[in-house]
C-alpha cells in the first residue's frame, strides 16, 4: 500500500463518524423529502402515499400563495438581518470599549437571545397590542390615535421584524464583538502614530478585519430568518389577510392543518433551495469582495 | 374394609359443595387477576381539564382497577389538534381518547385515526341530545364522536344601554352609532377579526343571517360566490370603516374580544357561552348588566350559531378501547354534563339538562342557549375543511383589513374552493 493511500484511508476513517452524522441529520432526510415531494400523501389517501412524479412541483410552481410567501419571507430576512448587522455592529463597538460594568452590561445585552423566541413572541404581542399596550399607551398619551400594529398588513410584518431585530441582535453583537477581540490592538497604535482618527480606524482596519465574521453572522443569521417560524406562528399567526406568512409557517400548515405531506415536503424543499440560491450570492459576493 | 356406600355419597356431595364454595370465592379474585389495572389517557384542552376534574377523580375512586389519567393540552382550540396530530403521525398514540371541536372530525375519520363508535354505545346514543349539538358526530354513516358539552355563537348586549337587543344588522349599528354618540360606549361590537378559526364562525353567522350559505355541494364557489356572502362579508369591513368596531378587532380572538366588552368599552360583543361566567365574575365591569341572544339577521332570514360543540372519540391506537368507551361514557354522561354546566357555565348536550332547576339557578342563559342550539349551523363537513377554513380565513381577513373589496375577495375564495375539493375529489357532506 503507497503512502498516499494510505493516508487517504486513515483521513477516510477519522472522518467517517462526522460523514455519517451529516448523512443521518442531513442526507436522508432531505433524500426522504425528495422522495416524498414525488409522492400524494394526504388526507385524501388515507395517508398512503401515491407516487404521482412531478405534480406537486408543477403546483408550487403556479401557486401564487408560495410566492408571495417566499416574498414575504425574503423581505423580512433581508430587512431583519439587515438591521441586526448595522445594531449589532454598533453595539459590538461599544462593549468593545474599555469602561465600568462592561461585564454586566455584556451579560445583560445577551437577555433577549437567552429567552424562548414564543414566550419573546407572546411578550411582543402584548406590547403590540391595540389599544392596552404600552406603545398604543405612550403614543394615546401624547395625544396621538392608536395604531393597529397587529392588524394592518401595511404594520405587521414590520411590527414581526422589530421584535426579531431585538431578539437577534445580541447575537450578532457578540459574534462581531468575538471578531473585534481578534484584531491586534497594534495595528491602531500604528494607525494612531500616523495621524489617522477613529473613522478612518473604522473603515480601514475594524471592517476589513471583521470581514469573515460579517459573513459568518449573516449566513447564520439568513439561514434562520428564511426558515422563521415560531415567532411569525405565536405573534400573527399569519395574518392579517397572509401578510406576514412565512415559508416555514405554510410547510407547516400543509402538514399539521392539512395533512398534505406530499406538498409539504415539496414547499420545505422550495425553502431549502432558495435558501441555497441566498447563500451562494452570499459566498459569490464575499469572493467578489475579497478579489 | 369398604365403607357403605351412603356415607360415601355423603362425603362427595360435602366435597364438592365445599370446592363449589372455593372455586365461586375465589372467581371475583380470580378474574380481578386476569383483568389487570387499566389506565386510560385522554387528551383535552387545558379549560376542560380543570372542568372534568371533579368527574374524573370520582371515576378514579370509584373504579379500582379502571384509571383516567387526564393530560392538559395546550388552550388554543388549533394547538390541541396539532399535539394530537404530531403524536398520531408517529404511530402509536399515547392517548386513549381525545376530546375533540365538532370542526376536526371528517378529517381524523378520514386519517383513520379515530374508532368507530356504532355498535359499542347502544340503540341510539344520540337520541338524549340536543339537535343543535347532534350533527357533525355521524359521518358517512358512521359515530365518530359523542359529544359531552355543546357550544354555541352568542350575541351579548348591555342590559343597563337598551331593553331589548337588537334583530337586524342595521339595527346593531344605528343604536351601536347612538350609544356612541352619546358617550356611553367607545366602540359598539366588538367580535372575533384575527385571521383565525374564529372568523369563520363569526362569517358564518352573519352570512346566514344575510340568506347566504357556505357548503361543500352548493355552485358556484359552495355559496361564496353570491351576493349574499359579499354583503356579510362587506357588512363585517363596514363595521370598522364607520368606527362600530375597532380597527384592532382585525386582530382580535376571543380574550381579546372578551377584555374590550368586559371593561364595559362595548355595547355589544360576539363570543362563546363560556364568557357569561366570565362576564359575572368580580372585576367584570359589566356583571349583572350582560343579557344574551341570537346574531342578528336581515328582516325575513333566521339567525344562526356556529356550532362549536367538543366531543370524545376514542383513536384507533388505543389498546382498550372498551374501557375506553367506559370512560367516554363517564365523560359525556349527565353527571358529569351537570358538573360541566353547574360549576364551570358550559352548555350541555343532554336535552333534559336544559330543564334541571338547580342548572338553571347556576346557569340563568340557559334557555337562551337552547334558543340558540335550535339555529345551530354546522361548517362544511369534510376531511377538506381546514384548507376550506383557511382559503376563507385570508379572503375575510383581506376584505376586513380594506385589501380587497368584498364580492372580489369572496369570488376568489369561491373558486379557489371549488379548485380544491375538484383537485381532492373532498366532496362528502356527513349526515
Amino acid at each position: 500500500m503507497s503512502r498516499t493511500l494510505r493516508a487517504n484511508l486513515v483521513t477516510l476513517v477519522l472522518i467517517a463518524p462526522a460523514l455519517l452524522l451529516l448523512l443521518a441529520v442531513f442526507v436522508w432526510p432531505m433524500g426522504y423529502y425528495g422522495w416524498l415531494s414525488l409522492q400524494a400523501q394526504s388526507v385524501f389517501t388515507g395517508l398512503e402515499p401515491v407516487p404521482v412524479g412531478l405534480a406537486n412541483w408543477q403546483r408550487l410552481l403556479g401557486d401564487a400563495r408560495f410566492w408571495q410567501d417566499a416574498a414575504q419571507t425574503l423581505r423580512f430576512s433581508g430587512v431583519s438581518v439587515g438591521l441586526e448587522l448595522l445594531l449589532g455592529l454598533a453595539i459590538a463597538l461599544v462593549l468593545h470599549q474599555r469602561w465600568p460594568a462592561r461585564g454586566v452590561v455584556r451579560s445583560l445585552t445577551l437577555l433577549p437571545w437567552a429567552l424562548p423566541t414564543t414566550v419573546m413572541a407572546l411578550g411582543w404581542r402584548w406590547i403590540f397590542n391595540d389599544p392596552n399596550g404600552p406603545i398604543n399607551g405612550l403614543l394615546q398619551s401624547v395625544g396621538l390615535a392608536t395604531l393597529p400594529f397587529l392588524a394592518s398588513p401595511q404594520l405587521a410584518w414590520i411590527a414581526a421584524v422589530v421584535a426579531d431585530v431585538w431578539k437577534t441582535t445580541p447575537f450578532v453583537a457578540l459574534v462581531l464583538l468575538a471578531g473585534l477581540q481578534m484584531i491586534p490592538a497594534d495595528l491602531y497604535e500604528a494607525l494612531a502614530l500616523e495621524g489617522g482618527h477613529s473613522w478612518q480606524a473604522l473603515w480601514r482596519i475594524t471592517l476589513p478585519l471583521l470581514r469573515p465574521y460579517i459573513f459568518l453572522v449573516l449566513l447564520f443569521r439568513l439561514a434562520q430568518a428564511l426558515g422563521v417560524f415560531d415567532l411569525i406562528a405565536v405573534l400573527t399567526g399569519g395574518g392579517p389577510a397572509g401578510s406576514t406568512e412565512s415559508l416555514a409557517v405554510y410547510a407547516y400548515l400543509n402538514a399539521m392543518r392539512f395533512l398534505d405531506f406530499g406538498y409539504s415536503a415539496t414547499v420545505m424543499l422550495g425553502m431549502f433551495l432558495l435558501l441555497l440560491l441566498s447563500a451562494l450570492l452570499l459566498l459569490l459576493w464575499r469572493r467578489a469582495a475579497e478579489a | 374394609m369398604t365403607r357403605p356406600p351412603r356415607e360415601l355419597w355423603a362425603r362427595r356431595l360435602a366435597l364438592g359443595l365445599l370446592a363449589a364454595l372455593v372455586v365461586a370465592l375465589l372467581l371475583p379474585v380470580s378474574i380481578a387477576v386476569a383483568r389487570p389495572a387499566v389506565t386510560i389517557r385522554v387528551l383535552m384542552p387545558a379549560p376542560f381539564v380543570d372542568a372534568t376534574a371533579a368527574t374524573v377523580d370520582a371515576f378514579n375512586r370509584s373504579h379500582p382497577r379502571l384509571t383516567i389519567a387526564v393530560t392538559r393540552g395546550p388552550f388554543e382550540t388549533e394547538s390541541v389538534s396539532d399535539l394530537a396530530i404530531s403524536s398520531l403521525l408517529l404511530g402509536d398514540s399515547p392517548y386513549d381518547l381525545l376530546l375533540m371541536d365538532v370542526s376536526w372530525t371528517a378529517k381524523y375519520a378520514a386519517a383513520g385515526w379515530l374508532l368507530p363508535l356504532d355498535d359499542r354505545l347502544g340503540p341510539d346514543p344520540l337520541a338524549g341530545v340536543v339537535s343543535g349539538a347532534r350533527q357533525g358526530n355521524v359521518i358517512d354513516g358512521h359515530l365518530w364522536r359523542l359529544p359531552m358539552v355543546a357550544s354555541m355563537g352568542l350575541l351579548y348586549w348591555r342590559t343597563d344601554l337598551m331593553e331589548r337587543p337588537p334583530r337586524t344588522p342595521a339595527e346593531l349599528v344605528a343604536v351601536s352609532r347612538q350609544l356612541q354618540q352619546q358617550g356611553r360606549v367607545r366602540w359598539g361590537f366588538v367580535w372575533q377579526g384575527r385571521q383565525y378559526e374564529g372568523l369563520i364562525c363569526d362569517f358564518l353567522e352573519v352570512l346566514h343571517g344575510f340568506g347566504g350559505r357556505w357548503e361543500p355541494d352548493l355552485t358556484p364557489g359552495l355559496g361564496l360566490e353570491q351576493p349574499e356572502a359579499a354583503a356579510a362579508a362587506g357588512w363585517l369591513r363596514q363595521l370598522l370603516v364607520d368606527g362600530i368596531s375597532p380597527a384592532a378587532v382585525a386582530n382580535f380572538a376571543e380574550p381579546e374580544t372578551l377584555q374590550a366588552f368586559e371593561t364595559g368599552d362595548a355595547a355589544f360583543m360576539r363570543n362563546w357561552p363560556y364568557a357569561w361566567s366570565e362576564l359575572q365574575k368580580p372585576g367584570s365591569h359589566v356583571a349583572g348588566k350582560v343579557g344574551v341572544t341570537t346574531m342578528v339577521a336581515e328582516p325575513g332570514q333566521s339567525p344562526a350559531a356556529t356550532q362549536g360543540s367538543w366531543g370524545l372519540s376514542v383513536l384507533r391506537g388505543s389498546s382498550h378501547p372498551d374501557q375506553a368507551v367506559e370512560v367516554l361514557q363517564a365523560l359525556t354522561g349527565a353527571d358529569s354534563q351537570r358538573r360541566l354546566v353547574k360549576d364551570w357555565g358550559n352548555t350541555p348536550t343532554l336535552t333534559a339538562l336544559f330543564e334541571d332547576p338547580e342548572l338553571l339557578a347556576a346557569s340563568p342563559t340557559l334557555p337562551e342557549q337552547l334558543r340558540a342550539l335550535e339555529y345551530s349551523v354546522l361548517r362544511p363537513i369534510t376531511p377538506a375543511y381546514a384548507q376550506l377554513s383557511d382559503i376563507l380565513q385570508r379572503q375575510l381577513s383581506d376584505v376586513i383589513t380594506g385589501g380587497l373589496p368584498a364580492a372580489q375577495a369572496m369570488g376568489r375564495a369561491g373558486q379557489a374552493s371549488t379548485l380544491l375539493l375538484e383537485s381532492t375529489g373532498g366532496e362528502g357532506t356527513g349526515a
